[in-house]
């Protein structure tokens, strides 16, 4: 009841001090702003980077690159290899146990035309297995199948964007685009890929503008032979994310044993989600450390005004211990009074955290999400800093001497 | 009762009811107060000895320095004695600690202040009120208990006004319902009309007057001899000692 009734005093207080109570608050108000902008920055952050993963194909896919070894003695076997071939693709998909999918890839810059339209277009060799790994299918039309990789089959599968290109708004399925000086039947016609953090940019768009062969197709065409076809990189799927390292290490070995020379990087989304991890931590922590610090710059003004407040009804503090408040209730008084205003500088600070979080998004284009915990989150450290900082001056004003309060003028 | 009494003196009386007289509402015992012991010790109350009966209007006088505000504080319970005992009602307060002289203050003690002392941003019905909200009543007790103690000094319509529309006699008015609004044992009044004009002064004290003959005991600190003549009884302190008692 008392608790109650020091509420309607500190509401009574807060509306009689408006631009007193402004100042007082502005730190807490900042504090609890950027609490909220803090957490809707990192939980959106993240909430984005999970759905570009799912989009892209999943958080169990790893890629394996050619890379130059720098070493200058190499032994006969590793003077021998030549980079990625479609055969360690062949070798990792007969041999590896941790990985289900395995996609080589190469490409080539090659002059492609249909009718009237002629454009130096890149052309990427691929297999079916692509599809699921990168989580891109056929809008129309088909994929490649195991049968064109078979047969080294000329057939070939339009990004959205090339089909409009060289076919315009005519269904392009069934008919002869010229890649170099050979014709390919066109089979299938890519669904569109989309995916922004933004709302803006399409960070996919350069998927909408592949032309796929297969890589059998394009590796006979530029006069090699399958077993020493080189590849640019292959895309691969670990079977299970719990065992990832197993996976990355067991890839890394089969290449060895065909390579005799580490001329390759296998490179897992995993690693790079737990490095990722790691910096938002780092980024998230920044942002706190400075909520906090405003907090703590808002709760020692917080302190100073009560303490003034204090200062200015001494007299009517002494008034209420003379007609029998104990010390106990005039500390939970002040107490009170302290905790709701920076409840009150709190959800303020929520309203500021709104608009701190859509500047950031119209300014930065960085996404933004307010949830509900994150508010939770932000009143709570707000209250907080004013049950800690309200504690010096609740403590001064219960154990004031009744007959020295009610002395001073 | 009495004949329950007498057989307790008879096999044994208990040391308080033998030690405290029936009627005694305040009793003091060699009161004493030090202010800063060491060498700069000030003895404002060297021994004071006296016994108020309930339902009594009695005056403290004495000129500044005497130790009269010295002995309404341990009146009060603002302030313990250095030595001595004090028993209000019953009850050895000298002894008390801060949390439980508050409570004495709470619910035995009524006091009118020279400067009125009402809140400035809280109504007239929720000053008188105070007391009643320490003392943890709920708000229907609280406004009903407040209203009654605010028609008893005739002010009962005025409950929705903040002290600043009010005159310093209403005010002093409204401080008098605040000190009835607990049925304390005992009003203490310090200097209550000395920041008033000689008519509304005698009005406040006119209140007193009224509320002694419905039987409040009622002590009241002041200088001037006017005032002090319309009480039952005058209290003289010179230099922290009784000089004089008078009917």
């Amino acid at each position: 009841m008392i608790i109650f009734e020091s509420i309607i005093d500190g509401i009574r207080d807060i509306r009689d001090h408006f631009g007193r109570t402004m100042l007082q608050l502005v730190g807490i108000i900042l504090g609890a702003a950027s609490i909220v902008a803090t957490f809707s920055l990192s939980t959106a952050g993240k909430a984005a980077s999970m759905e570009f993963y799912r989009v892209s194909g999943g958080i169990q896919k790893m890629w394996v690159w050619n890379k130059p070894t720098g070493k200058v003695t190499l032994n006969a076997k590793a003077l021998a290899s030549k980079g990625l071939t479609y055969s360690d693709a062949l070798a990792i998909r007969r041999d590896a146990r941790e990985i289900d999918l395995v996609a080589p890839m190469a490409s080539q810059n090659t002059v492609v035309r249909f009718g009237r339209v002629e454009k130096t277009r890149e052309i990427s060799g691929v297999t079916p297995e692509y599809a699921p790994l990168t989580d891109f299918h056929a809008g129309t039309g088909r994929f490649l199948t195991d049968s064109d990789v078979a047969s080294a089959a000329r057939v070939v599968v339009l990004g959205s964007e090339r089909a409009q290109e060289f076919f315009g708004t005519d269904n392009p399925v069934g008919k002869t685009l010229t890649i170099g000086d050979t014709g390919y039947a066109v089979v299938g016609v890519m669904e569109e890929k989309y995916f922004s953090f933004d709302d803006k940019r399409n960070v996919l768009r350069w998927m909408n503008r592949q032309i796929y062969i297969p890589v059998t197709t394009l590796i006979t065409r530029r006069g090699e032979t399958l077993e020493h076809g080189k590849i640019d990189r292959m895309q691969t799927r670990m079977k299970s994310v719990k065992r990832s390292d197993e996976a990355v290490d067991e890839v890394a070995r089969i290449l060895m044993r065909e390579h005799g020379v580490k001329d390759y990087d296998v490179m897992s989304r995993v690693a790079n989600l737990r490095r990722n991890e790691q910096n938002n931590k780092m980024y998230d922590m920044t942002f706190m450390v400075c909520g906090i610090i405003s907090l703590l710059v808002g709760g020692i003004v917080v302190m100073n005004i009560q303490l003034a407040s204090f200062n200015e009804r001494v007299r009517e503090v002494g008034t209420r211990k003379a007609v029998g408040a104990s010390p106990a209730q005039i500390f939970f008084q002040f107490l009170s009074e302290s905790v709701l205003v920076s409840l009150f500088g709190g959800l303020l600070g929520l309203f500021v955290g709104r608009l701190f979080t859509q500047a950031i998004t119209s300014l930065i284009n960085q996404p933004t999400v307010i949830t509900m915990g994150t508010l939770i989150n932000a009143m709570i450290f707000a209250a907080g800093t004013g049950l800690l900082f309200g504690m010096y001056p609740a403590i001064r004003a219960s154990r004031l001497d009744p007959i020295v309060a009610l002395r001073t003028e | 009762m009495s004949a329950i009494f007498k057989y307790e003196v008879e096999t044994e009386a208990e040391p308080v009811a033998a030690v405290v007289p029936e009627r005694a509402l305040i009793s003091l015992e060699q009161i004493t107060k030090t202010y800063d012991s060491g060498e700069n010790a000030v003895q404002a109350l060297r021994g004071i000895d006296t016994g108020i009966t309930a339902g009594e209007f009695v005056s403290i006088i004495g000129p500044s320095g005497s130790g009269k505000s010295t002995l309404m504080h341990i009146l009060g319970c603002l302030d313990s004695p250095s030595t001595g005992r004090y028993w209000l009602d019953g009850e050895d307060v000298a002894t008390l600690t801060s949390r439980e002289l508050a409570r004495i203050r709470n619910r035995k003690i009524g006091f009118v202040f020279q400067t009125f002392n009402l809140l400035p941003r809280a109504t007239i019905l929720k000053n008188v009120e105070l007391p009643l909200l320490y003392a943890g009543l709920g708000r229907d007790e609280r406004q009903e208990r407040a209203m009654k103690a605010l028609e008893r000094v005739g002010l009962n319509t005025r409950h929705k006004h903040r002290p600043n529309e009010l005159s310093g006699g209403q005010r002093q008015r409204v401080a008098i319902a605040r000190a009835l609004v607990n049925n304390p044992s005992l009003i203490l009044a310090d200097e209550p009309t000395g920041n008033l004009d000689t008519k509304t002064g005698s009005d406040i004290i006119k209140i007193f007057e009224e509320l002694s003959h419905a039987g409040q005991t009622i002590i009241l600190v002041t200088h001037d001899p006017a005032i002090a003549a319309r009480t039952q009884r005058r209290i003289r302190i010179v230099d922290g000692l009784i000089d004089k008692e008078s009917d």
